[in-house]
């Protein structure tokens, strides 16, 4: 059947315009909004004594200048605390402009806004303000000392403590992660435009989620929410930061652009992402494990302490996805957890993706090497004798997830993932290959790592589809894209289902005039969430569809089939009737707009004149909305192996393979699936070896360019190479789990294990650049 | 940040620590200074412009000398801010004499570089912070070797740079130094050459 598309490798639909420029940013737009540029605190922990901004006014095109004392209503309070828990006792959120006190540096203390953003920078420059300077807690062991706990959580199952004091072995490990950042490659982005007239306002956000945006400025501004639209146009990365919202600069280019009566717009800067938008991955973990003679896992108790930032406005979702996913694909005996969230003078902490698993993964893979060293087994056999069998699937760990549902596995078969890496990396032969190397005077080691990845959390995402009279298929859903591929995958899944043509199929996505009710795109969430509300929503109007075909062929819908968007009886294709015709049937007319639509106005239809035109239980026009709300997360896995050489005298590192095995449940596209796990190793590689955010202790930020701050290069990430296991997912239509964050997970545990196994070094501390390596040596 | 280096002037140390210690000279020799404003005992406000080629910026702060022990020791406070930062300097200047009349001086500072420069180019603050410093002993030097004839006599309160640049420091935009540990803090500002105007 042509129209069978889910499964298949088709190239993304949306690259021809990405890829050649003709993408729509949210710079592209607003070309008649006046620019706004940001005073920013230089300190990291200051009192704000005085803002001059006299010197400000002679700027010619000055239109606007704004300092706390200005704001208005709503906009005058703290930013919401977007996740509260019950363990985050003392959460803090900023101000969109600084009242009193800067908690980092970069922090907004007044808005200028002027004919164009050089002018609105030049006015910028000319405000004076005056600090008192604080003094800051920078880094976590500073932290640590200064104790401003924001929030303190222990989930425990079984007594991890007495276990690891009566099992026959034990280890005690502090790992590290340090704190890096996300980076997209566009920053964020807003532009507004109120209509005084219309009393509305619309809002264009580089944001992962412009439903929350709507309702949270709805509610900043006071403006009724139907009054309020806000639409993303194409997203250049979003990587989690994103889905922070609203942003101060997000709540205040709307407030200006309502006072001033004209559009505003603010495109943020590099330097502007770097010290004002959020980072991640800052955790110190301290690891005790208890283990048997076979390497079996019999206590586990994990305390860890996590680098929040200044402010909390994303709740304790990291570390919190740290304490529950570091379990992997493994049972851990009685486990405890406990972590510490603690404010520093940084810039705040929010989900990157992968969102605290790469740290959770790191300090169990780490574990698991150093039992695997302790017993000297080999790393796989530690491994394979801690694995969830898949016959004990569903397996509930006893804890409670990111999304406040318990940690149950759906499905996996983790012995099965190994069995293929071990094939596809050649682990078994690896040691002939070692004394190859080390005869040759090289240094190479190869290393493991394993996760499990709770993927497409709730609580909903719906979708509406509608076939138009030309047969076109409109496809909306209200969660955001920034890359994923959602024009490809959602109209394949709307193909197949509907049995229409893929080039019929147009999909929109993260505009509120279209679909109101969304959540977001964040957490591998969208092709489960969204995927399946397509697959349900077309459906829905495939079974309508049918209906009035059935009527109009005078045939039982069941004898029906759909396929290239005409509807036909089975073992008879003469008796058939376009998808087109349907939909023009599936709305009565009294007036006729062309020739085709002449056919449904009230002298052409024939039908029982006991019914009314449109049934009581019915609706006009041939389209559905439905939305997929899961029990709980789906949980996908997957196994990454490296082999790395080592050079024995300059440190260099340097990845000869990268191999990677991933469940994912049913592919919709494998091709895009692959995409997603590259793009995530090259993350990953970078988590590992060259990005890290750099603060000295004064709390400023020392690498805040592209000058210091290494993303990698293409040179620098390694040929992937993928083999895919597909277990389907009992918990959706569709059988697939999340692939959004999975190649960036484990890259800093593989790495670590591979490093560790050329070297000979103890690995407890990620990233690593070879000048670390090297000083690690002597 | 921390940043030593050391000078050697030809002149001996009572003369040195008095010209350091002289806004008259440090007016001409700071690269950059535009403005000096006594306004307490060893106090002053100043207004430097930094910069390099074409990107510059005027930075106000204010300097404070204290812990003299002429003609052997100071200790200098500065803090400064412009648009492209802000500058906290605290630097320990001492003096020694050296052979043939000669004095060498040393300095020893800590300094606290925020805003834009502190993300983006405090790397190389340190070397240019030495290098500008270097540039500003040069000057020192050539006041104390009569090479450029002082144009401001007497004791105003206001100093203000001739306008005449000196044959000591004749690109005075390419950094900017302040008094002899003040040479660390114009160093360190005359060291945000990296700020960049907008849209990086």
């Amino acid at each position: 059947m042509t129209t069978r598309m889910f499964g298949e490798p088709i190239a993304r639909r949306e690259d021809p315009r990405l890829v050649s420029g003709d993408g729509r940013y949210l710079d592209d737009l607003g070309a008649e909004a006046v620019a706004a540029a940001f005073v920013r605190s230089p300190h990291a922990h200051a009192r704000v004594v005085d803002i001059d901004v006299s010197g400000a006014l002679d700027v010619d095109g000055l239109v606007a200048v704004y300092t706390y004392e200005d704001l208005t209503g709503r906009v005058a309070e703290p930013l919401p605390l977007l996740i509260p828990h019950p363990a985050l006792h003392a959460p803090r959120t900023a101000y969109p402009l600084a009242r009193d006190v800067v908690r980092h540096v970069g922090e907004p203390v007044a808005m200028v806004v002027a004919t164009d953003r050089y002018l609105a920078e030049d006015a910028a420059e000319r405000i004076v303000v005056s600090y008192e300077t604080l003094p800051p807690v920078v880094g976590l062991a500073a932290a640590r000392a200064a104790d401003d706990v924001a929030a303190h959580l222990v989930q425990e199952v079984g007594d991890a403590r007495a276990a690891i004091e009566a099992a026959p072995n034990r280890l005690h490990l502090e790992l590290e992660i340090e704190r890096s950042a996300s980076m997209p490659m566009e920053g964020r982005g807003v532009y507004a435009r109120w209509d005084d007239a219309d009393r509305s306002l619309r809002v264009y956000t580089s944001t992962q989620t412009s439903t929350s945006v709507r309702f949270a400025l709805a509610a900043k501004l006071d403006v009724p929410v139907d009054r309020v639209e806000v639409v993303t146009p194409d997203v250049g990365g979003g990587f989690g930061v994103k889905i922070v919202h609203p942003w101060p600069e997000e709540v205040l280019v709307p407030w200006a652009a309502m006072r001033l009566g004209r559009p505003v717009k603010w495109t943020e800067d590099r330097r502007e992402h770097f010290v004002s938008s959020a980072h991640e991955r800052g955790q110190l973990h301290t690891v005790e494990v208890g283990f048997d003679d076979e390497g079996r896992l019999l206590g586990l108790d994990v305390d860890f302490l996590h680098d929040n930032g200044a402010y909390t406005p994303y709740g304790i979702i990291v570390p919190v996805i740290t304490a529950t996913q570091l379990l992997g694909p493994y049972k851990p005996g009685a486990y405890r957890v406990e972590f510490r969230s603690l404010y520093t003078n940084t810039v705040q902490v929010t989900p990157y993706r992968g969102a605290g698993r790469p740290q959770g993964v790191f300090v169990m893979e780490r574990t698991m090497d150093a039992i695997a060293a302790h017993l000297g087994l080999d790393r796989t056999v530690v491994r394979e004798r801690n694995f969830i069998q898949p016959d004990e699937m569903p397996y509930d760990h006893g804890l409670i997830f990111q999304d406040g549902r318990p940690l149950e596995y759906d499905s996996g078969d983790y012995p099965a993932l190994l069995e293929k890496l071990k094939k596809l990396v050649g682990w078994d032969e690896f040691a002939e290959y070692r004394e190859q190397a080390r005869a040759e005077g090289r240094r190479v080691g190869i290393g493991l790592a394993c996760y499990v990845e709770g993927t497409g959390v709730g609580p909903y995402e719906g979708a509406h589809i509608r076939v138009e009279t030309s047969g076109k298929v409109v496809v909306s859903t209200g969660l955001t894209t920034q890359g994923q591929g959602h024009e490809t995958v959602f109209a394949q899944i709307t193909a197949s289902e509907l049995g229409v043509p893929i080039e019929a199929v147009t999909v929109i996505t993260g505009d509120t005039r279209r679909f109101e009710y969304a959540v977001g795109t964040f957490a591998s969430r969208a092709a489960v969430m969204s995927g399946n509300a397509v697959a349900l929503a077309a459906r829905k109007v495939r079974a309508k569809a049918l209906r009035i075909a059935g009527e109009a062929l005078e045939v039982d819908a069941s004898d029906l089939e759909v396929a290239d968007g005409v509807v036909s009886v089975s073992g008879s294709p003469t008796a058939q009737i376009p998808l087109s015709t349907v939909a023009v049937l599936s709305n009565p007319l009294r007036y006729a707009f062309d020739a085709e639509t002449q056919r449904a106005t009230q002298f052409a239809v024939g039908g029982g004149m006991d019914r009314p035109p449109i049934d009581e239980d019915d609706e006009p026009g041939l389209e559905a909305t439905d939305y997929y709300s899961p029990i709980r997360s789906t949980f996908a896995a997957g196994m990454h192996a490296a082999v790395v050489e080592t050079d024995p005298e300059t440190a260099d590192i340097r990845i000869l393979r990268y191999c990677v095995v991933h469940d994912c449940g049913r592919l919709i596209n494998p091709r895009i699936v692959e995409g997603q796990i590259h793009g995530g190793v090259a993350q990953g590689v970078g988590g590992a070896l060259y990005e890290r955010i750099v603060y000295d202790e004064n709390g400023q930020l020392l690498n805040a360019s592209y000058m210091d701050f290494l993303m990698p290069y293409a040179s620098e990430v390694p040929k992937i190479e993928t083999d895919h296991l597909e277990t389907p997912s009992p918990l959706n239509p569709l059988g697939i789990k999340g692939a959004g964050e999975a190649g960036v997970i484990p890259g800093a545990a593989v790495l670590a294990s591979a490093i560790e196994d050329a070297e000979g070094i103890v690995i407890r501390k990620m990233p690593i650049s070879p000048s670390e390596l090297w000083s690690m040596r002597t | 940040m921390k940043v030593t280096g050391d000078a050697t002037l030809n002149g001996p140390v009572d003369r040195v620590y008095a010209m350091l210690n002289d806004p008259a000279v440090l007016v001409k020799t700071i690269p950059g200074c535009e403005r000096l404003e006594q306004i307490g005992t060893d106090a002053y406000r100043m207004v430097v412009t930094a910069g390099v080629a074409a990107i510059k910026g005027t930075y106000s702060g204010e300097v404070r000398l204290s812990e003299q022990d002429a003609p052997n020791a100071f200790v200098l406070k500065a803090s400064g801010s412009g648009a492209p930062g802000t500058v906290e300097a605290t630097a320990r200047v001492t003096l020694a004499g050296g052979p043939d009349g000669t004095t060498m001086v040393s300095y020893d500072a800590d300094a606290i570089v925020g805003g834009m420069i502190g993300g983006v180019g405090q790397r190389i603050l340190a070397t240019v912070a030495k290098k500008t410093a270097g540039e500003f002993f040069l000057a020192v030097n050539g006041e104390l070797t009569g090479a450029v004839p002082s144009t401001v006599e007497g004791e105003p309160a206001v100093y203000t740079r001739p306008h005449v640049p000196t044959a000591n420091a004749p690109d005075f935009a390419r950094g900017v130094l302040f008094g002899a540990a003040a040479a660390l803090l114009g160093a360190v500002v005359g060291a945000m050459v990296s700020r960049r105007r907008r849209g990086d």
